[in-house]
């Protein structure tokens, strides 16, 4: 993990629910023994809504990643394993194995990373890109479904299992990266994303 | 002591002084090396920036040379070496840039500089410093990433020249594309290889990838953003509406923005020169300046453009009056308007003092400018039109400029005018058409509407007066309301004067006058042809009278319609032709044209009638023919009913074309091939007042067709259908006049024979009585047999004959009127005999009978009589007959005595039966009194005999005898 590109951290999951594009600052870092609310009881279904939502950045994931690469023109479509492989060293870590609350820590962990870097992406690619307006709907849709999947995994950990604080890492920054650069990373994180989402599903 | 005090101060100053003067001389020498050499890189722009001092300068400013050598990679390797002049001031930092067409992060550049004073002032001073050192530097590469091609993210013009460097290893296969087109490229150094671009073109504003492969494994990639050259901006030009702002506009050019921070688009800054102030403009076409209150006269404006990779600029000086632009006037207006003026007002915003407007005022009607006028004024305007027309729409268009400097029109404001009615300008020229009918004449007036220069408005109504001349009679009027261009006038048989006048809202035309004479309607004048032509038709006239004011030609331009569409033309007294041409004219219509003389009464006289066409045309159809006459050799063709009036030209005559079996045509006609292929024999009818024609010369017995068709002079109607003929066999009239002449006949006797049938059966073949039903029967069966069929000869009873005298009176009748005996005024039968047959074959006695209806004839002749005949006699007396030699003189002996050898009337012979009741006469009383009983009774056959040789034969010794032929052997039971 490069520690440029991750900024742990602990961050209240009410504001990570206001989370926004393009957030890649961390967020302050609150007490630890902070207590636990939600301003509405989860309802029943949380986790039957938590894998619907799963399910369907699952279903959309393949296609927004060859929407991108398909945009960001040669070399990216014919050197996906080169351009877009989804090694992403600092990216967070999720065992499917693990208990639900575990799992869906890890998760929580794993969406606030792709909503900020999604974020990212998105402001790139409508400077990018302006023309490609299907790729910019898309990422608009998949960051909507993220932060309804992120608002139900907080409201879960935080009514049953009682936790009020996640550490979450972001994405790494792009600001400071050529444009090749930025169109390489988000096709990369776009890679792991199609591959990690399906994992998740697959978990819940 | 004081010695060497003193000789040690001259020592100092000995030495002091060679100090002195060996300083001077080195400061003389210095080698003004540069010192302090700083290089930067600026690696967007791929700039090395030098920056140096030159300590000690013997002067406050010497004109120096410095030469500067670039080595790349090693120091050995000088890629550049160059001079740069300058004046150098004491204690100057200098600086010096070099552009690298290689990245720099490519490669490690090496910079070294020294000096030479070059300065006319010093001449002493030229000499060249040694050089500094290397200065060694390297480009730094942010981020973590491996960055292995360069420049990152280059933005270049559209057809400048980029160079690609890629850091790889040794011995590697590298191959490197711009959007997956391959470059070339070449090692520059160990690891180093360029690739070279150039004149790259535009691609698209989101920049081009950029990527390089070492055996054909991506490694690396980058963008290379292309921008259109940023052009100078054209048309830029400044100007005021209010002396308040300066508007300065101009065209941009193409927009050399590019997306993300590839760079954005050129901006726009306004420098003015006199006052110093510059602006950022907002727009990329405009920029607004506010003009201070001073009012600065004049302005000296530099408009300059600029992007991440240049700058253009233009500029304009111009002098503040000079560059006017008045906004346009307002509050545009119309007073005072009447038929033939108006007065327009207007007002400019307010310019304050400064300057005096010149306005342009434009007076148009639909499609011309009518009046131009310029009006000069401070801020109101007021102009009066005049020589206008009435009852006309114009449009009144007004625009100002600054009268001193036009610089630029305002826009035009236009105003629609409209000015008011007048009197109708002149009269309308009237026509006439009279049909003279029951003694009453039909009068059509027909009038040309006013133009709309001389309607003045709106024509309303057109009034009618209507006068007669012979008598003294109450004046007619009639109003007929507009838009109508004639009425009809009915009217006693006379002299009238009729007026026309048309009227609109403010008053009546001059009254238009013609006069109808008592025998308007009743003109002959003989038709003439004429032909037109392509400028229409040219007709002429002699003139019939000197008191004459004018002729008019009219016509209907609709000739076949209903409604004709008169047309007339007035001409002058002294014109005897003019051409008549009229758009409305058509090919293939027949026209006519009146040509009337005006007399100074202005009454019409009908002098000619003219018809023809402008173009004739080929008829379009056919005369019915029907074929008459048909003969064995010829037939007749008519066409009675040929419409030649509604034909497309005139016609010239008829073509009659004959088809038959025979090859040739006659001498006449002339051999013609059908669109078929087929031939016939056209025969050319030159008179077309000739309708009929007679195809002589035919075959009997043979099929003709015939087809007629017209011409003009423009053609021949088309072929129709052949109509067939045959001609009639050669010898069927003969016939026809031997047979029908016997049918008639046959006919005759056959209604005659009906009408005397009765007449020549009793004279012919009267009926034959059946000897079985004979009433002799009655009376033998009724007295001795009732059994009896057959009388036997024994049964009979000979008769006597007794000879009567007679008068001749009682003869006739018998002969001529048919009646039977009994009915005659002879009282008793006297025809029947008896004879006692006696033959070999037939035993006994019989009796025979002979119907006297079969000697009528010969009783008819005058030479029948019954003369008794005895049983012995009769055999030999057949004998006798049946020898033809005999019988050939009995017959002459018969004729003989015929023909008045026994007179009639003097002696005559009657049969009595002895049968018969001496006292009856009667038919009934014959039958009751004959009671004689008969053994045998034979029936001999009849025969007819001409001459009454069957009943009467005159004997050698001149007896009469009765003779009855019978067939031997033949019995009627």
């Amino acid at each position: 993990m490069a520690p440029s590109c991750l900024f742990p951290g602990v961050m209240p999951l009410l504001l990570v629910l206001h989370w926004k594009h393009g957030a890649v600052s961390p967020l302050p870092v609150t007490s630890v023994n902070a207590t636990c609310a939600t301003r509405h009881p989860c309802h029943s279904t949380v986790m039957s809504q938590i894998r619907s939502q799963l399910a369907q950045l699952n279903g959309s994931a393949n296609a927004l990643f060859i929407l991108y690469y398909t945009a960001q023109g040669e070399p990216f479509p014919n050197n996906l394993d080169k351009l877009c492989a989804p090694n992403v060293t600092d990216f967070p870590p999720f065992h499917a194995n693990g208990t639900e609350k575990t799992k869906l820590v890890e998760m929580y962990r794993i969406i606030a990373y792709l909503g900020a870097f999604l974020g990212n992406i998105t402001q790139d690619q409508k400077l990018l890109n302006p023309s490609a307006l299907s790729l910019h709907s898309k990422l608009g849709t998949t960051a909507d479904i993220m932060r309804g999947l992120l608002s139900n995994v907080h409201c879960r950990l935080c009514n049953k299992y009682h936790v009020a604080h996640v550490d979450v890492a972001y994405g790494p920054d792009t600001s400071g990266k050529d444009v090749f650069q930025k169109k390489k990373l988000g096709c990369q994180l776009l890679g792991k994303y199609k591959q990690v989402i399906g994992v998740l599903t697959q978990a819940f | 002591m004081a010695f060497f005090a003193v000789s040690q101060t001259a020592f100092l100053l000995a030495v002091l002084s060679w100090r002195i003067s060996q300083s001077e001389v080195l400061v003389e020498h210095l080698p003004l090396t540069p010192e302090s050499l700083t290089v930067s890189i600026n690696s967007t722009l791929q700039h090395l920036h030098l920056q140096w001092t030159v300590h000690e300068l013997p002067y406050q400013e010497l004109q120096m040379v410095f030469q500067i050598e670039i080595s790349r990679f090693e120091t050995s390797k000088v890629i550049w070496m160059g001079n740069y002049s300058t004046t150098v001031k004491r204690n100057q930092v200098l600086h010096w840039s070099w552009k690298s067409e290689l990245p720099l992060e490519c490669a490690t550049h090496f910079v070294r500089i020294k000096s030479t004073v070059e300065d006319a002032r010093f001449p002493e001073l030229r000499f060249s410093s040694n050089w500094s050192s290397w200065e060694e530097v390297h480009a730094h590469t942010p981020g973590h990433d491996i960055k292995l091609i360069f420049p990152r993210d280059k933005l270049v013009e559209e057809g400048s020249n980029v160079t690609f460097c890629y850091n790889a290893g040794i011995n590697q296969n590298l191959s490197c594309y711009l959007d997956s087109e391959l470059i070339h490229g070449e090692q520059l150094y160990s690891n180093i290889f360029t690739f070279k671009l150039n004149n790259v073109p535009f691609i698209r504003e989101a920049g081009t990838n950029v990527y390089c492969a070492v055996n054909y494994a991506l490694k690396d990639g980058t963008v290379l953003f292309v921008s259109k050259v940023l052009e100078e901006p054209k048309d830029f030009s400044c100007e005021t509406q209010d002396f308040k702002t300066l508007n300065c506009t101009w065209d941009p050019g193409v927009d050399t923005g590019l997306v993300f921070d590839g760079q954005p688009p050129q901006h726009y800054t306004l420098f003015e020169s006199f006052s110093g102030e510059k602006k950022f403009c907002e727009h990329n076409n405009q920029c607004s300046w506010e003009i201070s209150p001073d009012l600065q006269e004049t302005y000296n404006f530099t408009l300059t453009a600029e992007n991440y990779l240049r700058k253009r600029s233009v500029s304009t000086i111009f002098n503040l009056t000079h560059r006017v632009h008045p906004k346009a006037p307002s509050s545009v207006h119309f007073k005072n308007i009447g038929a033939t003026n108006a007065t327009m007002t207007w007002k400019i915003p307010a310019l304050g003092n400064y300057s005096t407007l010149l306005c342009q005022i434009e007076l148009r009607d639909k499609e011309n400018a009518l009046q131009e006028h310029n009006v000069s004024i401070k801020v109101n305007g007021e102009f009066l039109f005049s020589e206008l027309r009435p009852d006309t729409q114009y449009v009144v268009r007004i625009r100002c400029a600054n009268a001193k400097h036009v610089w630029k029109w305002s826009q035009w404001v236009t105003q629609p005018l409209v000015t008011a009615e007048a009197v109708p300008s002149k009269a309308l020229d009237v026509w006439r058409r009279v049909k003279s009918e029951k003694g009453l004449l039909h009068v059509t007036i027909f009038w040309k509407p006013l133009s709309k220069f001389h309607a003045n408005g709106k024509i309303l109504f057109y009034n009618i007066v209507t006068k007669q001349l012979d008598k003294k009679s109450e004046l007619k009027f009639q109003s007929i309301p507009a838009p109508a261009n004639g009425t009809e006038l009915t009217l006693n048989q006379g002299s009238y004067q009729i007026q026309v006048t048309a009227n609109n809202s403010v008053g009546t035309s001059l009254a238009s006058e013609i006069v109808i004479s008592r025998d308007s309607g009743n003109e002959e004048v003989e038709e003439e042809k004429i032909n037109g032509t392509k400028d229409g038709f040219h007709m002429s006239w002699k003139p019939q009278s000197r008191g004459r004011t004018g002729y008019v030609v009219d016509w209907c331009e609709h000739q076949r319609n209903l409604h004709c569409d008169l047309q007339w033309k007035n001409l002058g007294p002294n014109n005897t032709s003019t051409v008549i041409s009229s758009d409305a004219f058509k090919p293939g219509i027949r026209y006519n044209f009146r040509i009337y003389e005006l007399s100074t009464e202005k009454i019409a006289y009908l002098i000619e009638n003219r018809t023809g066409y402008i173009q004739e045309l080929a008829p379009l159809d056919s005369p019915e023919v029907k074929a008459l006459n048909l003969t064995s050799h010829s037939f007749t063709l008519s066409w009675k009913d040929y419409d030649t009036e509604a034909q497309r030209g005139f016609i010239q005559g008829y073509r009659v074309c004959l088809k038959s079996k025979a090859t040739q045509c006659h001498l006449d006609a002339v051999e013609e091939l059908l669109p078929d292929n087929s031939t016939c024999c056209k025969h050319d009818i030159s008179n077309p007042k000739q309708k009929t024609f007679l195809v002589e010369n035919l075959q009997p017995e043979s099929f003709y067709e015939f087809f007629v068709s017209s011409y003009t002079s423009a053609g021949e109607s088309p072929v129709g259908t052949f109509t067939k003929v045959m001609t009639q066999d050669e010898h069927s009239h003969m016939l026809m006049r031997i047979i029908l002449p016997m049918v008639l006949c046959v006919l005759l006797i056959a209604v005659m024979c009906y009408w005397k049938s009765q007449w020549v059966k009793e004279k012919c073949y009267p009926d034959i009585p059946d000897p079985y039903k004979s009433s002799i029967f009655s009376l033998i069966k009724s007295k001795e047999n009732p059994h009896l069929t057959i009388m036997n000869v024994k049964d009979c009873t000979p008769d006597a004959i007794e000879v009567v005298n007679k008068s001749e009176g009682t003869k006739t009748p018998f002969i001529g009127t048919g009646k039977t005996l009994t009915e005659s005024e002879f009282p008793k039968p006297a025809n029947f005999y008896l004879l006692p047959a006696q033959d070999s074959s037939v035993p006994g006695p019989c009796i025979s009978f002979v119907n006297h209806t079969y000697r009528e004839t010969a009783c008819d002749s005058s030479s029948c009589a019954h003369t008794p005949v005895t049983d012995t006699a009769l055999p030999c007396q057949l004998r006798l007959l049946a020898s033809p030699d005999n019988l050939q003189k009995t017959l002459e002996k018969t004729h003989r005595d015929s023909q008045g050898e026994i007179p009639a009337g003097e002696i005559s012979l009657n049969y009595v039966s002895q049968l018969a009741s001496p006292v009856s006469g009667d038919k009934d009383s014959l039958l009751i009194s004959s009671p004689v009983p008969v053994l045998c009774s034979e029936y001999k056959m009849q025969t007819v005999v001409p001459s009454c040789l069957d009943s009467t034969v005159l004997s050698d010794n001149g007896s009469l005898s009765s003779v009855t032929l019978l067939g031997q052997g033949k019995h009627y039971n």
